[in-house]
């Protein structure tokens, strides 16, 4: 059992799988983006096969399940976001699908795309990004901007603070879920080579992954809801 | 390991707003579109429901009111033909009364002409009778004693017949 050698290969492999030989590799697309395409090229195939041909009446199966899927997807992101931030609820969803599907791809073989901390972060950042435009749109730049010295003047560092420490949490928190969750189910195949990685994929790759996803949108939806008040 | 590439979080991002776009034209779009299209149908049932029953609340009305108008006709045409037996009542009572006038009238001139007529054959009776009697005593000798018995005789006679 070479476990030294199993997390540096986890850890510490080269994430790069398409390199461009020019600006040293500025431009080089990480293995997470490439497996990301597939799961949007999946997802888009799969939705136009759900919503294509949809009917008023004597819906088929498919268009239930299209409907099913809307209804559930914004009675979960909608419900988080209340009222005000109705509008975000789409997006949200988005989201949800994008980190559930990325961290399921794990069961299909793929490396989960969350593992890529670049990907954590960019999820994080247009968190941010639309939790502080959800505030401006909401509220105006003027309030938007006295809203960092509220409740008190003292709290402003604070609460300044909080622009990069809740990306950098949202970031982290689904990053770290991720690699452990990968590190232990490597460690358990290790070990135990059939069975017990089977029952413990139950709950590291499908439920892990899915509360996950659930925690980061609930976050944000948490952070939007805040910030439109 | 945690080695940050720009170029990959940009990737990333532009990776979730194609995902979005793709969600919102292939799902979102398409499922509000049905959902829109069922909502408006609805409300178009609804809304003809509404007007079927408008109409025939109205139709009710009107055959209410018609209803009501042959009831108030029905009652005219009764009280006319009520009218109208009355009248006609009292014409044939009228006409019946003016021709019982009429037959008592007759009556009574009947009634005189019949007295007239035996009142003169009595009167004719008489001068027969006398005439009769003028002939026997013409016919019989005279004395007083005879004369006397024919003329109580006749007497008695005129009285018995006259009885």
């Amino acid at each position: 059992m070479d476990i030294g050698g199993l997390l540096k290969e986890l850890l510490l492999e080269d994430k790069v799988l398409i390199h461009f030989d020019f600006m040293n590799g500025f431009f080089d697309i990480n293995k997470s983006v490439v497996v990301t395409w597939g799961v949007i090229a999946v997802l888009a195939l799969t939705l136009i096969f759900l919503t294509s041909n949809m009917k008023l009446h004597d819906i088929r199966t498919k268009q239930l399940v299209a409907e099913s899927i809307v209804d559930g997807l914004r009675g979960i992101t909608g419900g988080m976001l209340g009222e005000e931030g109705y509008k975000y609820r789409d997006f949200m969803a988005v989201v949800l699908v994008f980190i559930g599907a990325s961290n399921l791809v794990g069961l299909f073989g793929f490396t989960p795309a969350t593992m890529d901390l670049n990907v954590t972060l960019a999820l994080a950042l247009t968190s941010i990004v639309l939790v502080e435009a959800a505030g401006i749109i909401e509220k105006g730049f003027g309030k938007w901007l006295k809203g960092f010295s509220q409740p008190m003047a003292i709290v402003t560092p604070m609460n300044i603070l909080e622009l990069a420490i809740r990306p950098l949490s949202l970031c982290m928190r689904l990053f770290g879920n991720v690699i452990g969750a990968t590190v232990i189910m490597e460690l358990l195949k290790m070990a135990v080579p059939v069975v017990v990685p089977a029952a413990f994929s139950v709950y590291f790759d499908i439920f892990d992954g899915l509360i996950q996803a659930y925690v980061f949108v609930f976050l944000t939806s948490l952070y939007i809801k805040e910030a439109i008040e | 390991m945690l080695s940050i590439s720009i170029m990959n979080i940009v990737y990333t991002v532009i990776n979730l707003l194609i995902l979005y776009v793709v969600f919102r034209l292939f799902l979102f779009k398409r499922v509000d579109a049905v959902l829109q299209k069922r909502r408006e149908e609805i409300e178009q049932a609804t809304a003809e429901a509404v007007k079927k029953e408008k109409e025939a609340e109205n139709f009710k009305e009107s055959y209410a009111k018609k209803l009501q108008d042959v009831g108030k006709e029905c009652d005219e045409m009764v009280a006319k033909s009520k009218k109208d037996g009355y009248d006609e009542y009292d014409r044939i009572i009228n006409d019946a009364k003016e021709k019982a006038e009429q037959i008592i009238i007759e009556a009574k001139h009947n009634a005189q002409i019949e007295a007239q007529r035996e009142k003169d054959a009595y009167v004719s009776e008489l001068t027969d009778l006398v005439v009769h009697a003028a002939n026997k005593i013409a016919v019989s000798k005279h004395d007083e004693e005879t004369d006397k018995e024919l003329y109580n005789k006749f007497i008695f006679e005129a009285i018995e017949k006259s009885e």
